[in-house]
């Protein structure tokens, strides 16, 4: 156990974990994506499904490549979440060597994903282990709660199972493994740890056929999934009557009129397929230096369970905070381009939301008290001062308003009286932020 | 709060109850019960040197080994010439004036909007306090004390930084700016800066600007500097909105007379401005501007 080999594993899986924890210099802090983009699972999965290609997804290049000359050297010797899985099936002293009773899992996991982010809408990309791996040290920040710490139990799960079933992870379960041990097989490199003989022609139809299988019941599932989100979007009511100017860079679907969800997700977030495309590696909340992004726990659906979304108000009341007009820290950081990167200027463009007075409970509106906390707040000047009785009230102009939640943040009404619903898709607005003017 | 009212109302009116007299008396009182000092210029440490030669000198406001707090109005990330902020030039004259004065300790509190680790730069009061010993920051749970507030009609108890209360010569040193539920900013309002989060919200919901009054019964500084270099007169308190430039500075002893000098310079009646019609009704000071002596200084 204490060899030199598991020395290297245990310094590497310390890198990564400081990584993840996010313990880099100030001005670093974007660095926190090398982890997870390393996977060419995660990378190729959104380089197919949203057919772009930047510089952080070239980082699950190598990845890709080495398979097929060095094997699954990554698995055994530098993989953080593979060193913990074994580490923590060492304990395991009642049961030994049940996992090569179980189909190798990983494999079809792989092939799920890839097939499925061919037809556009990759499910299952968050079995990545890296990804989980990152999911469990992004985490620790103040103040932990169990939501906030929700994304950590993929990590939590995979130490269990490896603790009753020592190395079936990484051997059966991993897609990640699975991927490699494919690529593999492309070329005639043979260091696995099985007695190998030479492949016969039957075998390789068998794999050829399972590849195709996989595929194809992945993309089966990733046309089904993503018709099926898009009808539930297409039945949701629009908060705004316009039409929306401009798209993302994905290329455009049937039925992108705008409309009002419950759930606001990060700036430069690729709606249509954000729940399939996010691999909860908790990066984006991480990032977050208010502590606003938390892990949605239904509010999207039950295949967005654990995606990032917004939340400018905790329930306790503890934390305040909004999507500040000068942060683009969250874009920086996915790895799979579910989040893709905006610059200062494309950010305070983008409406991620669109918020609505209940004039019911507003203080302005409901009981005539001079408030306009609202409008003091508003970065970008789209709430107006209705005059009323000598009293100024609110009003949201939708067509400025980005739903940065600065509004609802500091409502000072119980309850609160200005919330935002997030905008799908995210687009741009005609009216330019006022901030743009200032360097 | 009602003695008060009937106290000043006796002070006021000489006991005398009839109409006619009440009018009388006013005249009798037509000398001037505050005073305002604005200097017009440019040059930020030369006019700030001329209004304190009026008011007495430095030595009349801080003396050596004093605590000095000042609270300027950095709550914005909002770039100097927006006028979102508290001039930095002006912060920083104040600040050396201190400083070569031999105060101990300089702080400046404030309970930025925006998260100080971009207000503060932005606002270029971090930089312009860059190698004098002041101390701006924003203040957490332990800064703060709470305290009661007797005369407050509707603010009984308001947590208040600890430096605040604490000191030996407090300034108040806002912008004047619009403001959607103040109506204007101006210095009285600048109290919400420095108060904790949880104050502010329920002030709002409360009556805001009886609360605007009711602090400043309790936080008493002992000079007031209005900044009307330049001034918001839309989009308030944030901006950007549109500017105009007075190049005033506004000094005075009386926070409601200089509010209400302030407010002209926005075309607007003070007592238009509910907090100052209160707080000059309250006692606090003297709003109404035909008892404000007002003393023009060019520099």
């Amino acid at each position: 156990m204490f060899n030199r080999r598991n020395l290297i594993r245990l310094i590497i899986t310390a890198v990564f974990a400081l990584l993840s924890l996010g313990f880099v210099p100030e001005g670093w802090k974007h660095l926190r994506v090398v982890l997870p983009a390393l996977s060419p699972l995660l990378s190729l999965g959104g380089v197919v499904a949203t057919l772009t290609v930047s510089a952080v997804t070239l980082l699950g290049l190598p990845l890709l490549l080495m398979p097929l000359f060095k094997g699954r050297f990554f698995c055994w010797h530098l993989c953080p979440m593979g060193f913990l899985a074994e580490s923590v099936g060492r304990l395991n002293r009642w049961n030994k060597g049940g996992a090569n009773k179980v189909p190798f899992v990983g494999k079809a996991l792989a092939l799920l994903v890839i097939g499925s982010a061919a037809a556009g809408y990759p499910v299952l990309i968050w079995t990545d282990p890296l990804s989980v791996f990152n999911g469990f040290f992004a985490v620790w920040r103040e103040p932990l709660t169990w939501l906030s710490a929700a994304t950590a139990s993929g990590f939590v799960l995979i130490l269990l199972i490896s603790l009753l079933v020592p190395n079936i992870w990484c051997h059966r379960l991993c897609p990640l493994g699975g991927l490699q041990e494919m690529l593999m097989r492309l070329t005639k490199c043979r260091k696995t740890r099985q007695a190998d003989e030479p492949e016969t022609a039957l075998e390789k139809t068998r794999v050829a056929r399972r590849v195709l299988l996989g595929m194809a019941v992945g993309g089966l599932s990733g046309i089904v999934y993503g018709g099926f989100k898009k009808r539930r979007a297409a039945a949701r009511p629009s908060p705004t009557a316009k039409t929306p100017k401009g798209g993302g860079r994905r290329r455009r679907r049937r039925g992108t009129r705008e409309v009002s969800v419950p759930y606001i997700r990060p700036p430069g977030a690729a709606l249509s397929i954000f729940n399939a495309l996010c691999a909860r590696c908790g990066n984006c909340m991480a990032a977050c230096p208010y502590g606003l992004i938390l892990p949605d726990l239904g509010s999207s659906g039950i295949d967005g369970l654990f995606t990032p979304i917004l939340m400018f108000r905790s329930r306790n009341g503890e934390q305040e905070g909004f999507c500040f007009q000068e942060c683009t820290a969250c874009t920086k950081v996915c790895p799979t381009g579910a989040i893709s990167s905006l610059t200062r200027e494309e950010k305070q463009q983008m409406a991620i939301g669109v918020a609505h007075v209940c004039k019911g409970k507003c203080l302005a509106w409901n009981k005539a008290e001079y408030c306009m906390v609202c409008q003091e707040f508003c970065p970008y000047h789209a709430i107006d001062e209705v005059e009323r009785d000598g009293v100024m009230c609110p009003e949201v102009d939708s067509s400025k308003c980005r739903g940065c939640g600065a509004c609802e943040s500091q409502c000072p009404a119980l309850p609160i009286a200005i919330l935002v619903s997030g905008r799908e898709p995210q687009l741009r607005l005609a009216a330019p932020s006022p901030y743009l003017t200032q360097k | 709060m009602k003695s008060i009212k009937r106290r000043s109302f006796l002070k006021g009116t000489a006991a005398v109850t009839t109409l006619p007299a009440v009018g009388l008396t006013v005249k009798a009182e037509d000398k001037p019960s505050a005073t305002v000092i604005v200097v017009h210029g440019k040059d930020i440490a030369k006019m700030v040197d001329a209004g304190i030669a009026m008011l007495g000198g430095w030595g009349a406001f801080v003396k050596p080994g004093m605590k000095v707090a000042i609270k300027p109005n950095v709550a914005w990330n909002s770039k100097p010439e927006q006028g979102g902020n508290t001039n930095p030039e002006l912060v920083r004259a104040f600040v050396l004036a201190a400083q070569s004065q031999g105060a101990a300790r300089i702080d400046l509190p404030e309970n930025t909007c925006h998260d100080e680790k971009s207000t503060f730069p932005t606002s270029g009061v971090e930089a312009a306090l860059k190698g004098t010993k002041a101390r701006l920051y924003r203040p957490g749970k332990k800064d703060y004390q709470a305290v009661e507030i007797p005369k407050g009609q509707i603010v009984k108890r308001a947590h208040v930084p600890k430096d605040i209360l604490a000191c030996d010569c407090l300034i108040n040193m806002p912008v004047a700016k619009h403001h959607g539920g103040a109506t204007l900013s101006l210095s009285m309002k600048n109290w919400l800066g420095s108060v904790s989060n949880a104050d502010r919200r329920s002030w709002h919901r409360d009556g805001l600007h009886q609360c605007i009054a009711d602090i400043n019964t309790f936080i008493k500084p002992k000079l007031v500097v209005i900044d009307a270099t330049r001034i918001l007169l839309t989009k308030g308190p944030q901006g950007p909105g549109d500017l105009a430039h007075p190049d005033e500075i506004i000094f005075s002893t009386d926070t409601v007379a200089a509010d209400a000098y302030a407010a002209t310079l926005f075309k607007k009646e003070p007592f238009d401005v509910p907090h100052i019609k209160i707080a000059h009704d309250m006692g606090i000071g003297c709003g109404d501007l035909k008892k404000i002596r007002v003393e023009r200084i060019e520099v």
